[in-house]
């Protein structure tokens, strides 16, 4: 490790981290899949039927949560030089807790009693504060050279309001608080999640990467710096008008509601019109990952315009988005780090006259593009299974195959690499 | 007028460049042109090259002499450099022997490699050259134009 003034430049943390966490999230996706296969006519009925409420957890604790962890953990020393401080029991514990969390989350919410919801709630609150902690430090140290992710602290915060009120909402529904309003506090639990978190995520780090893995011109500089701030004083403005009157609360929370629908929107447009006018543009797996993902972002935004069902606008976000994106990210993600790794074992091993596999050899293009149609699809049919329930069956198998087929992709590009290593290490010892 | 680049603003923008000149190579299937793809690539690599001559010949070693805590990232970028030789050297050798698949995967690896080296550079290294080289690093910065 190279460490001067704080400035650190050391490689990205030990592979098995992060892969620990990719390789098990989609498991969640496939058992939210399960679950829309088992129940979908109750799922995707209400966003209140307890199976819908485990679904969507399964998929953001459990999926979202550890991709996020995962890539930020790798992200963080590449982007600002700051590493996560202890590193290894920060990521095995993350892991394990979120895996409980979301596990006993889906089974409290499914009606398997109080104690799975409360060592649920528990585990993946602690999980998703050791995370937070670490990556806000981790920001803190680095802040006098911060270029690189000036907005990243606001969708961590907003991940901390999104934690505290599911708190607040698990101890009003164990009956040890009383919570007037509950379903206030509901939206606003889920509107600080999936505005706030994930979509204040997905608009830092995009703003952040399409430029440079598309080869795109910039975001316009108000996006850059701006959206994500304001968008984060519309949530906090949106929780404020929650505690006011009706008369005066619901004009101030539609307004702000358009405000985000705008933001979010422009946000998907822009990177539309970025991406078609990339220099980059060979379309693959994870390109047509991030036009579907903003399709359905801007399919979310007029569904609200014209007051549509929040069943219809969670099923675009959570699924269309929230399991996609980091669905087409996995894809690039897990083959360059183990191609990263074998490629600094060939060079700490002098072993040049060895090939190791690229990137495509370690995941095929074929596998990831089968992959994305497997997600289409599944986002198609769990659509109309929001008219004929039937149809919602057969999306929850195909997004439950999705997942166990990014799996099978993941699992085989780090067996791959795996391989490769052996080969390098076993040839150089025995050659000398 | 205005006043001369900094290094960050320099070297970033050399950096856009290469990026697109590895994105103008296109395979079209069977009807790639291949001594097209040999050209292009060959140019994509000496740009390449410039930028790290550039870096490690020109900048660096005065950087270390200001700022000798700057040795060790300065040190861990040549390596990169070298990481990112090997992989320019299979691009070619791929172009060469017209083999459509793996200069595909091997075009998008060093992509992502050259990403990953490119954000600490912009991120972390170039901003401290301009501080510890102050208004020396805009002499520098203009030098990058007069190398071959």
């Amino acid at each position: 490790m190279i460490a001067t003034d704080g400035l650190s430049l050391e490689q990205a943390p030990p592979l098995d981290l992060p892969l620990r966490l990719f390789l098990t999230a989609p498991l969640f996706a496939a058992a939210a899949g399960v679950l829309l296969l088992w129940q979908a006519d109750v799922v995707l009925a209400t966003r209140w039927s307890p199976a819908a409420l485990a679904a969507t957890h399964l998929l953001t604790v459990g999926f979202l949560g550890m991709v996020m962890v995962g890539a930020s953990l790798q992200m963080l020393p590449v982007l600002v030089g700051a590493p996560v401080p202890a590193v290894r029991p920060v990521a095995g514990a993350v892991h394990m807790l979120l895996g409980i969390g979301a596990t006993g989350l889906a089974a409290g919410l499914l009606g398997g009693g109080p104690w799975p919801l409360a060592i649920g709630a528990a585990t993946a609150a602690l999980g998703f504060g050791i995370a937070a902690l670490g990556l806000l430090l981790a920001l803190w140290r680095a802040r006098r050279r911060g270029t690189g992710l000036r907005g990243f602290p606001l969708p961590m915060l907003a991940l901390m309001v999104a934690v505290a009120l599911g708190a607040m909402l698990t101890l009003a529904l164990l009956g040890w608080l009383v919570l007037p309003r509950l379903l206030d506090w509901v939206n606003l639990h889920a509107a600080w999640g999936l505005f706030g978190w994930v979509g204040l995520l997905v608009l830092t780090v995009g703003v952040q990467v399409v430029p440079l893995f598309h080869v795109t011109p910039a975001y316009p500089v108000w996006v850059v710096r701006r959206l994500g701030p304001l968008l984060f004083l519309a949530l906090l403005g949106l929780t404020l008008a929650a505690l006011l009157p009706d008369s005066a609360g619901i004009p101030i929370a539609q307004l702000l509601g358009a405000l985000l629908a705008a933001g979010f929107g422009a946000f998907a447009v822009l990177t539309l019109w970025l991406q078609a006018h990339g220099a980059r543009a060979r379309i693959d797996a994870t390109l047509l990952h991030w036009w579907l993902a903003m399709a359905a972002l801007l399919g979310a935004v007029g569904c609200w315009a014209l007051g549509g069902s929040t069943e219809l606008m969670g099923l675009l976000l959570l699924v269309g988005v929230g399991v996609g994106l980091p669905s087409g990210m996995l894809l690039k993600i897990v083959p360059f780090l183990c191609w990263f790794h074998l490629q600094s074992r060939q060079v700490a091993l002098g072993r040049f006259d060895l090939r190791i596999p690229h990137m495509h050899r370690l995941l095929p293009e074929r596998g990831a593009r089968a992959q994305l149609a497997l997600h289409a699809a599944a986002l198609v049919f769990l659509l109309a299974g929001l008219l004929q329930p039937v149809f919602g069956r057969v999306g929850g198998a195909l997004l439950a195959l999705a997942a166990l087929w990014l799996l099978a992709l993941l699992v085989g590009s780090a067996s791959r690499y795996r391989a490769a290593k052996r080969t390098l290490e076993t040839t150089s010892a025995g050659t000398g | 007028m205005s006043d001369p680049a900094t290094i960050t603003e320099t070297l970033t923008k050399d950096h856009r460049d290469c990026d697109r000149l590895l994105s103008a190579v296109s395979l079209q299937g069977r009807k790639t042109d291949w001594p097209r793809v040999v050209r292009e690539t060959e140019a994509f690599r000496a740009a390449m090259e410039r930028h790290f001559r550039f870096e490690e010949e020109v900048l660096f070693p005065p950087l270390e002499q200001v700022a000798p805590l700057a040795a060790g990232p300065t040190e861990m970028m040549r390596q990169h450099h070298g990481q990112i030789r090997v992989l320019l050297d299979d691009l070619a050798a791929a172009a060469a022997a017209a083999e459509a698949a793996d200069y595909v995967g091997i075009s998008e690896t060093l992509h992502f490699l050259i990403q990953q080296h490119n954000a600490k550079e912009e991120g972390i290294l170039y901003p401290l050259a301009d501080r510890a080289l102050a208004g020396q690093g805009a002499d520098l910065a203009a030098r990058l134009a007069e190398m071959d």
